[in-house]
């Protein structure tokens, strides 16, 4: 349990018919990036849903750092640290980039009523300082550019690099990242895999959901297979790549 | 570019206001500072309270229908503790607070008013809080109906304007009489574009803060909101304590602007009023509301002329239908036509609002 | 509160066929019609127009006689002329907004606007003053165990048997079936051959038949008014929201539900002096099912937050 930062136990959710999720027993261990792939309607993102709080489970418990999280609000688990993104981005359409980043960054004080009336000298340090750190996410992720463009008027791809780069500027323990590289240009994808490794390396938890799967092989230390909503397979990318299961359900055969 | 478009955008509100005006004092040669101040003065308190609207609407894309609760709220709560007579009889109760005691409290109940409605919130998306709130409002205009012992039910409360009045500097008289109108309306319409000054200045100041970012990322995308580990429950709840204080303040004067309140002010044509000035000055904008009120009363006050012509002899009940007529015409020209009104921006419309 | 009963199955009745037309809208094209009112009175103004004998005018500008023609048939040409409103609403109207792409929330201000226009055109044009419609005047009887006039219980009567005809038709027509399919999903309708546009247009026209049928069942019950739609609209919402938005079966017990609950609320002893606040019980019971239990009480468990 020691190093386990998240852990869920019998974790079930089903909709209708369809059992979208049922897994018994998986954790994640502090500083591991871990991978989660299956098919399409295998779960993942409900998966998430149910670990970041935006979904409620049927039955089963989820623990965030030995805290039980199952019936926590949304925010209150992302304050505890986890912050996810959406496969389906949902960025601040009529907000500018910048915007969008700021009130990403910005903590709970900051925003307060009194605060925003007051204006403090402090408030003014302090969103300065935000504003740098913005930039500074904005040019690695390449869309430096749009800073004052509404988030409407990006490309899909630069929405997916907007949802991470919020992700990034609230500096999370854990970060939930639904396909990051969906829709994302090849050249672009490495940027924002080398992105991802880095974030990890700083000692950032990165659970990180994503169809690509040399990408998946090259840069994760542990890969987890969800198929049906079930568990199929859990461990490192060379023992995933000669996994009969996985190959089954998910890889196909790859000499034919 | 974008700014320079803006003030264009700005010009012509303005030049529209100002022809407005003019087009009131051209078509009344007689008696044209009563009409006018008349006309300040509704556009004054109404842009009050579209400005309250545009906090739950224009910034956190909250669908409220029950906005003219708020200001009747604000305003029975306001009169009821000061001196004032109410009911059939006309009883008086001649202990009270002083005005400023009273408005404070009456904006504060308002605004608790507005946590309250705002609760459902909670749970509802944009169409079923519309029904939510346009019945809550209706509740509670029932039930001051229905309290007659208290507020006067149909009967309305009156004898309270003194409390108020009795501030009112002597310069307005004077000018009153050489002018020739209501020393009394004149002192309601100063206090109403102090407000109106007031309200603008410190919106001004929170749009541009952490805070007023919050309400429009809310507005945008809750699921986005939560997922950064804010709550979106709490900034909805801020902004309707917010808008309905300020339409608390609008109630109150317009309760004095009448001299005498009665429950049937607050029937839900009051709320769609408010929401034609909105959506006319620009939602989502601070100072659109303020032009959109003034253009908006100058086309009120001039369409008993259109009455006349439709209607030889026209009665009250056609001056006012031809009136509504017109404000249903409004609401459904620019919401088809030029939904982001005089002064909103078009990458900011809110046409989609989940 | 036995002898509010019969006052509540009218009402209910009124109500619920009301609530059936909402509904049916709502839920194939997911509008929420605030002019739906209008509609109502534009059934009961129509029938008054058709049935008022030659020599009668009130109504437009009174320069225009009234037809005169036999009651019932007046109440057909009346829905018809309901229909056709409302299907001129969706084509020149709706469906234009649809088109191009223009939001629920636009659309629900659009119907605002259009309820305060209509209203007051009635105002000016139809029905200033409160009128009858041309029927002569009958004492109540017992039935069962409440009283109403032999009259209202025929239109008790009609509307039932209405309300399980609209049932079937939904049911087991390929209209209704059709309808069933747009309100799932508009996408997966057209892909499979379905026109939706014309499966909005003809539920325009039914939501409308209905609603003017609502307002003929309202003005012979009680008498035409300009506003009386608008006056009904909030406690439609509630029928509606009470059954569960978007089913029709929902909406029918739920308006049913309401029109009982509001009469006899007025018998309860809190209510004693206070029958003016009935609607407020009504509209305080739709606000809370809305919080804690959302889909109605017939209504599919669907997210609406
Ligand atoms: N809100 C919902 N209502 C009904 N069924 C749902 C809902 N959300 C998900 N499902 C079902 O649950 C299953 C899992 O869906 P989920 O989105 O978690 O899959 P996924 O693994 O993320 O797929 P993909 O790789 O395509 O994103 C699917 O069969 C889906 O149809
Ligand atoms: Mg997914």
């Amino acid at each position: 349990m020691l190093n386990n930062l998240i852990s869920v136990k019998n974790l079930k959710k089903s909709f209708g018919g369809i059992k979208a999720v049922d897994v018994q027993e998986l954790s994640f261990i502090e500083g591991e990036l871990t991978s989660i792939i299956g098919p399409n309607g295998a779960g993942k993102t409900t998966f998430f849903d149910l670990i970041s709080g935006f979904q409620n489970a049927d039955s089963g418990d989820v623990f965030l750092k030995a805290n039980n999280i199952s019936n926590s609000q949304p925010y209150k688990i992302a304050r505890m640290g986890m912050v996810r993104t959406f496969q389906l981005t949902k960025v601040f359409d009529r907000m500018t980039v910048m915007e969008n980043l700021l009130f990403s960054g910005s903590n709970v004080n900051n925003d307060s009523f009194l605060r925003s009336i007051f204006k403090l000298n402090s408030q003014k340090v302090y969103e300065k300082s935000l504003k740098d750190k913005a930039n500074e996410i904005m040019n690695n992720l390449n869309i430096g550019h749009m800073a004052d463009s509404y988030a409407r008027e990006l490309s899909g791809g630069q929405k997916k690099l907007l949802e991470l780069a919020r992700a990034i500027i609230n500096d999370p323990e854990i970060l939930l990242l639904d396909e990051p590289l969906a829709g994302v240009n090849p050249k672009l994808a490495e940027d924002i895999l080398s992105l991802i490794k880095k974030l990890s390396e700083d000692g950032i938890t990165v659970i990180m959901v994503e169809h690509n799967i040399e990408a998946v092989m090259k840069i994760s230390e542990r890969i987890v297979v969800l198929a049906e909503g079930s568990l199929i397979a859990d461990g490192s990318p060379s023992e995933i790549r000669t996994n009969n299961n996985v190959i089954e359900a998910y890889l196909g055969k790859s000499d034919e | 570019m974008i700014t320079k478009r803006f003030s264009l955008q700005y010009i012509f509100a303005f030049s529209l206001t100002i022809f407005s005006i003019y087009l009131v004092f051209f078509l009344n040669p007689e008696g044209a500072p009563r009409i006018v101040l008349n006309l300040f003065t509704f556009a004054g308190i109404y842009g009050l309270s579209a400005i309250g609207l545009n906090v739950h609407f224009g910034w956190t894309g909250l669908l409220n229908f029950g906005h003219a609760s708020f200001m009747g709220v604000g305003a029975y709560v306001t009169l009821l503790l000061m001196p004032h007579a109410a009911g059939r009889e006309g009883v008086v109760i001649t202990t009270g607070l002083p005005f400023f005691a009273a408005l404070t409290i009456g904006i504060i109940a308002a605004s608790l008013f507005g946590l309250l409605l705002g609760l459902p919130a909670i749970r509802l998306r944009g169409d079923y809080l519309a029904i939510v709130t346009i019945a809550a409002a209706e509740i509670f205009r029932l039930l001051v109906r229905d309290l007659e012992s208290i507020t006067g039910g149909v009967y309305g409360i009156i004898n309270y304007t003194e409390n108020f009045q009795r501030y009112r500097p002597s310069f307005i008289d004077d000018l009153s009489d050489n002018l020739d109108f209501s020393a009394s309306q004149g002192w309601v319409c100063i206090a109403a574009w102090i407000s109106i000054l007031f309200i603008v200045l410190f919106l001004k100041r929170l749009n541009n803060s952490p805070w007023g970012r919050a309400l429009r990322a809310v507005r945008e995308d809750e699921d986005a909101v939560r997922a950064m580990g804010k709550n979106a429950v709490w900034l909805k709840l801020q902004s309707f304590m917010l808008g309905a204080g300020i339409a608390g303040l609008s109630g109150v004067l317009l309760a004095f602007n009448y001299g005498s309140l009665e429950s049937t002010v607050f029937i839900p044509l009051l709320t769609f009023y408010v929401w034609a000035i909105m959506i006319l000055g620009g939602v989502g904008t601070i100072t659109g509301p303020i032009f959109g009120s003034i253009i908006f009363w100058v086309i009120i006050s001039e369409t008993d002329r259109l009455a006349y012509i439709l209607f030889e002899n026209a009665n009250g009940q056609q001056l006012a239908g031809v009136r509504f007529l017109l404000v249903g015409v409004l609401i459904m020209f620019l919401m088809i036509f030029r939904p982001n009104g005089l002064l909103g921006k078009k990458e900011e419309l809110l046409l989609d609002v989940k | 509160m036995l002898d509010q009963l019969g006052n509540g199955l009218l009402l209910g009745i009124i109500i619920s066929v009301a609530s059936v037309a909402l509904s049916l809208l709502y839920g194939v094209t997911r509008i929420v019609n605030f002019a739906h009112g209008e509609i109502i009175a534009l059934g009961a103004i129509a029938t008054l127009f058709f049935s008022s004998p030659l020599d009668y005018r009130v109504l437009f500008l009174e320069k225009f006689s009234p037809l005169g023609l036999n009651f019932v048939i007046s109440c057909f040409l009346a829905i018809l002329v309901c229909g056709l409103f409302g299907g001129l609403l969706e084509v020149f109207l709706f469906r234009p907004l649809r088109k191009n792409d223009v939001g629920n929330i636009a659309v629900l201000v659009v119907t605002i606007g259009l309820s305060i226009l209509v209203r007051h055109l009635y105002l000016l044009f139809a029905t200033g003053k409160v009128q009858n419609f041309p029927l002569e005047l009958q004492r109540r009887q017992t039935y069962l165990f409440f009283d109403m006039t032999p009259r209202n219980f025929n239109v008790l009567i009609a509307g039932i048997i209405v309300m399980i005809i609209v049932g079937l038709l939904l049911t087991y027509t390929r209209l209704g079936k059709a309808m069933r399919a747009v309100r799932d999903s508009e996408e997966l309708s057209s892909v499979s051959g379905i026109n939706s546009d014309n499966i909005i247009l003809l539920t325009w026209v039914a939501s409308s038949m209905l609603a003017g049928l609502a307002g003929i069942f309202q003005a012979t019950i009680n008498d035409v008014r300009w506003n009386m739609g608008f006056l009904i609209l909030l406690l439609i919402f509630a029928g509606t929201v009470l059954g569960g938005i978007g089913t029709s079966f929902g909406a029918m017990v739920g308006g049913f539900m309401i029109g009982i609950l509001v009469q006899v609320s007025v018998g309860l002893p809190f209510m004693e002096g206070h029958a003016e606040a009935k609607n407020a019980v009504a509209l305080g019971i739709m606000i809370l099912i809305l919080l804690f239990r959302p889909q109605g009480i017939f209504g599919q468990k669907e997210r609406i937050s």
